[in-house]
């Protein structure tokens, strides 16, 4: 018990500064679709933090807070009982048709990275239509010199881009080319 | 800070005994040297025709840079292949590199004793090198992952940002002694003197500026910023923090710390140093590819100049200097 104590007393000492943790190169990643919905069209389908069923891998959506400022939701990925990402919402602007989110907690076996932030922005087109730009600022999974590979910058970028690549084909099957 | 205040000093002197007698010539500009971790290069920009003059290839996805004008030198920090650079200012291939073996990111320069420091992110320490050989001279113990670096302007005090401890270590910059470790805010990450001699930490999981005394290590109060103040520039008494997730710079008065106003700059502003006229403020914008050039009177700003892929500028990377392919001068540096 005594050597449990001390074993947890060392963990919770370590934990803040594991969530904390990255390494010091940062990525980022700028990914954009146009589809030939109005952006009003659009907006009404993502720009609701608290429902990410327009994109392929999100099973359900659950939060509080709606679009304030602080809000958060928990993504479940593929099915009931999947793996879970939580976010919390920190820039919101339904003028601009933009908001921004970054990760609370994931596990790198999910998505491998850290201190994630994301930015999802729909603007119009001139001549009609709209032009849809999904934005990502990350660390890779592991926060240490020299990481394995499945954990590394390139597998960060991989990743992320696979996961925007699939949520803006979804919205360009649903609003046209 | 004191050197290149004192050489613009010099150079307004300079200016004004030549331009009683002739037109005066503007052999020197002020130059940002930004540090561009996605393309592996440094933008050399002109500040006054805000255009980029020169492009220098630097492997290994640069963050740290520090400007030595006394010793007519830039130095970059790559911490992918782990090498500190060094460059003359006017541009061209680095002059001498060091690899180092951990996690090297920011640094900064004694320009007085010749003396470069590299934080070490990984190992909480920092190297102490020469400036000349990048000779390794002696290696500093600090709190858990050091990232930015300071020396006062009196030349007195150096001072890194332990983010994971959430302090300041203070040394002695003659004598290499620490003096002082100070809680600041959570994470602090940036840190500067001000031309006062306060110590300021931008901190990034609270939301705050920390002021310290470097000389009793109290801490003297805090200032308000958005979310995630990255690092800290200072100009017309009033304090500059770039906001990295909200995309805006906060200005505070540096006496009271009281908020002054909050100016819209591109996505994710990190690096911010003071030109040495002290007229404007740079800050570099790591999204956007760009510096914003703000007015530090008016806080209005002046200019948008595009950089090369993922600016970062982490440390002290603005600079009076000679125009990059003409032979450095050296302003009195030893």
């Amino acid at each position: 018990m005594r050597y449990f104590g001390h074993f947890l007393l060392a963990f919770l000492l370590i934990l803040p500064g594991l969530a904390q943790a990255h390494g010091p190169t940062r990525q980022k990643l700028a990914l954009s679709i146009d589809v030939a919905a109005e952006p009003e069209a659009v907006w009404a389908v993502i720009g609701n933090f608290q429902d990410m069923s327009w994109h392929p891998a999100v099973f359900s959506t659950t939060g509080k807070g709606g679009n304030a400022i602080d809000a958060t939701r928990v993504l479940t990925l593929k099915d009931a009982g999947g793996p879970t990402i939580s976010e919390v919402l920190y820039k919101y602007d339904a003028g601009k048709m933009s908001y921004s989110y970054r990760i609370t907690a994931v596990d790198v076996s999910v998505l491998p990275v850290t201190n994630y932030s994301s930015h999802l922005t729909v603007t119009s087109k001139t001549g009609g239509g709209s032009h849809i730009e999904w934005k990502g600022a990350f660390y890779r999974g592991y926060p240490n010199n020299d990481p394995p590979a499945n954990l590394n910058d390139e597998a960060a970028l991989a990743a992320v881009g696979a996961v925007y690549k699939a949520g803006l084909d979804a919205l360009e099957k649903k609003f046209g080319k | 800070m004191r050197s290149k205040r004192s050489s613009a000093n010099n150079r307004l002197l300079f200016a004004a005994v030549v331009g009683a007698l002739v037109t005066p010539v503007g052999a020197f500009a002020d130059y940002a040297y930004v540090t561009n971790q996605s393309s592996n290069d440094l933008s050399v920009i002109d500040l006054d025709r805000m255009v980029e003059v020169e492009r220098i290839p630097v492997p290994g996805q640069p963050v740290g840079v520090a400007v030595a004008p006394r010793l007519g030198a830039v130095f970059t920090v790559s911490p992918d292949s782990k090498t500190l650079r060094r460059f003359g200012m006017s541009g061209g291939a680095p002059v001498a590199e060091l690899r180092l073996d951990g996690g090297p990111i920011g640094v900064a320069v004694d320009e007085r004793r010749s003396r470069v420091f590299v934080s070490d992110w990984y190992n909480a320490r920092i190297w102490v090198i020469a400036a000349e050989s990048l000779a390794i001279l002696a290696v500093l113990s600090t709190g858990s992952a050091p990232a930015g670096l300071a020396l006062s302007t009196d030349g007195h005090w150096l001072a890194t940002a332990d983010r994971d401890a959430n302090q300041v270590s203070i040394f002695d910059a003659a004598t290499l002694k620490l003096r002082h470790r100070v809680t600041v805010g959570l994470r602090p990450f940036g840190v500067t003197f001000s031309p006062d001699g306060r110590l300021f930490s931008a901190d990034v999981g609270s939301n705050t500026v920390t002021a310290v005394d470097p000389a009793s290590g109290r801490v003297l109060g805090h200032a308000a910023t958005r979310e995630r103040p990255y690092a800290v520039a200072f100009s017309s008494g009033r304090g500059f923090v770039t906001n990295q997730y909200d995309d805006s710079v906060s200005v505070f008065d540096a006496e009271s710390f009281a908020a002054v106003a909050v100016i819209d700059t591109g996505e994710y502003p990190e690096g911010i140093d003071t030109s040495a006229d002290r007229r404007r403020i740079i800050v570099a914008n790591w999204f956007s590819n760009s510096l914003t050039v703000i007015d530090s009177e008016s806080l209005e700003i002046v200019g948008e100049i595009a950089t090369g892929d993922g600016p970062r500028a982490f440390g002290r990377f603005v600079s009076a200097a000679p125009a990059p392919g003409k032979v450095p001068t050296r302003t009195g540096g030893r």
